[in-house]
């Protein structure tokens, strides 16, 4: 089952770390990578409530919503997912 | 925004003498909102560098300041020539100049002291011009004005060159006498005939180029400034940005995407989405496109409507760019978004007042600007340097 990874490219979330996360194929081991697909949105809006404020940045994985998401936080869901089958 | 009237692109493409750190030719216009007119001056300072951008300036300061107000012509060069310093080399003080006045229905006047005489091309055909009468001054006999009259009609251009153009290659086999007039109209008709929808800024480049180019050892032997003004209809440009202050507006702000304008530019995410649903549209973003510099989320494309990029941040580098004049090393979105405002004569901001909570995350590393204050400086900056009619509508 191929992993569909979007990553949020708005204002905030891209200042706090999805400009890094938009490279994130770079860091996927070979062995995946041909499962898993990376694409830039734009804003999800995920960040335009009260409860979300703070947790940018978000990226959906597969449909689900993940927020104050790093390199390394990415990488584990992928393995996961992976690892799922 | 009213786009039936002609508009005036006017564009001057200027290289410096090698060595010299400014050019020695001065360019300035002016639009007279109230008279619908447009006039512009192009002038060359005796001599090089810093001594001749002076006189240049000064020269088309003035020049400026007395058509602007009407002032009889002889009187206002021999004001010109009498305020000039006087060189202390050559004992003279001296700046050639050429004026141009255009009033919006076309009628124009132009009038040249010691200026190579200007070209009038209706497509690749030359046009001559309607009249002509010469003006000599008691005090300067051997500075003598030609007055031209002609009329301009839609698509029809105007170039003034400095001698640096026309003496071009001077005392080369090909060119004894160097490029001249001639030379320079033969090679824009050439270039019209390859490419008539060519824009004042292109021929302009074009032309000063090509002068540089003739020059066996593509030194600027002289300054050289190609001054180009293309009377045509307007393009236009229509930037939406930020999400309308009311929802019940959405519709109606999205309508504005797809009607209306020659080009279209989204900025925001917000904004894209409330096109997407309001048009049952969708953007895609080419992520081969996030390669390079990073600083700004990479563009994508809206279906039926055109390019779409992210808003504070890339508006906020767009306005930087314009106005330092330096954007070749910018990130994609923001060079495409300059590339398209600088093709484009009538531009329409559409601006959504809705304030976005989530840009006051105290996390934030920087602190984002106000969009409507973004987007005024922008107004400034393509208004009063870059020459384009500018109109803001907030929603």
């Amino acid at each position: 089952m191929s992993i569909r990874v979007e990553i949020c490219c708005g204002t905030t979330c891209y200042m706090l770390g999805a400009n890094r996360l938009l490279k994130i194929e770079e860091q996927i081991p070979l062995e995946w990578r041909s499962r898993v697909e990376v694409t830039a949105v734009p804003c999800n809006e995920a960040c335009n409530s009260k409860e979300s404020l703070c947790k940018a940045p978000f990226v959906t994985i597969n449909g689900q919503l993940y927020s104050n998401v790093s390199e390394e936080l990415l990488l584990d869901v992928l393995s996961a997912k992976v690892n799922e089958g | 925004m009213n786009t039936n009237l002609p508009f005036l692109e006017i564009e001057c493409c200027q290289l410096n003498k090698m060595g010299q750190s400014v050019c020695g030719d001065d360019f300035q216009w002016a639009r007279l909102e109230n008279e619908n007119r447009h006039i512009a001056v192009l002038s060359d300072g005796l001599g090089s560098g810093i001594k001749a951008n002076l006189l240049a300036n000064m020269t088309t300061t003035m020049a400026l300041r007395f058509m602007r107000s009407n002032m009889d012509i002889l009187q206002s060069a021999e004001t010109i020539m009498d305020s000039l310093p006087v060189c202390e080399v050559r004992k003279i003080s001296y700046a050639t100049f050429s004026m141009v006045d255009i009033h919006d229905e076309g009628k124009t006047r132009i009038i040249e002291m010691g200026n190579p005489t200007y070209i009038h091309l209706r497509g690749t055909e030359e046009i001559l011009p309607e009249g002509h009468s010469q003006l000599i001054s008691q005090r300067w006999p051997d500075r003598e004005m030609e007055v031209w009259s002609t009329s301009l009609q839609l698509g029809d251009r105007l170039v003034i060159c400095s001698d640096g153009v026309t003496q071009a290659g001077l005392g080369q086999q090909r060119f004894k006498f160097g490029w001249r007039r001639q030379g320079c109209l033969e090679f824009i008709q050439k270039k019209l005939f390859q490419m008539p929808e060519m824009s004042a800024r292109e021929l302009s480049e074009c032309v000063s180029s090509e002068a540089l180019f003739i020059d066996p050892q593509k030194k600027c032997r002289d300054d050289i400034s190609c001054l180009v003004i293309y009377y045509r209809r307007p393009r236009t440009l229509r930037l939406l940005t930020g999400p309308p202050f009311h929802r019940e507006d959405d519709a109606r702000f999205a309508s504005l995407a797809v009607s209306g304008a020659d080009q279209v530019i989204v900025c925001g995410g917000t904004t894209a989405n409330i096109l997407n649903r309001e048009l049952h549209t969708q953007v895609s973003i080419n992520m081969k496109r996030i390669r390079g510099d990073d600083s700004l989320p990479p563009p994508g494309m809206m279906k039926g409507v055109g390019l779409t990029t992210e808003g504070i941040l890339t508006l906020t580098r767009v306005a930087s760019d314009l106005e330092s004049g330096n954007w070749e090393n910018a990130p994609e979105a923001a060079k495409e978004i300059i590339e398209k405002l600088l093709a484009s004569d009538c531009i329409e901001f559409i601006v959504g007042t809705k304030v976005n909570e989530a840009h006051q995350d105290p996390s934030l590393p920087i602190d984002l600007e106000i969009r409507r204050n973004i987007v005024k400086r922008l107004k400034e900056i393509l208004v009063n340097r870059y020459r384009k009619n500018v109109e803001i509508m907030y929603i």
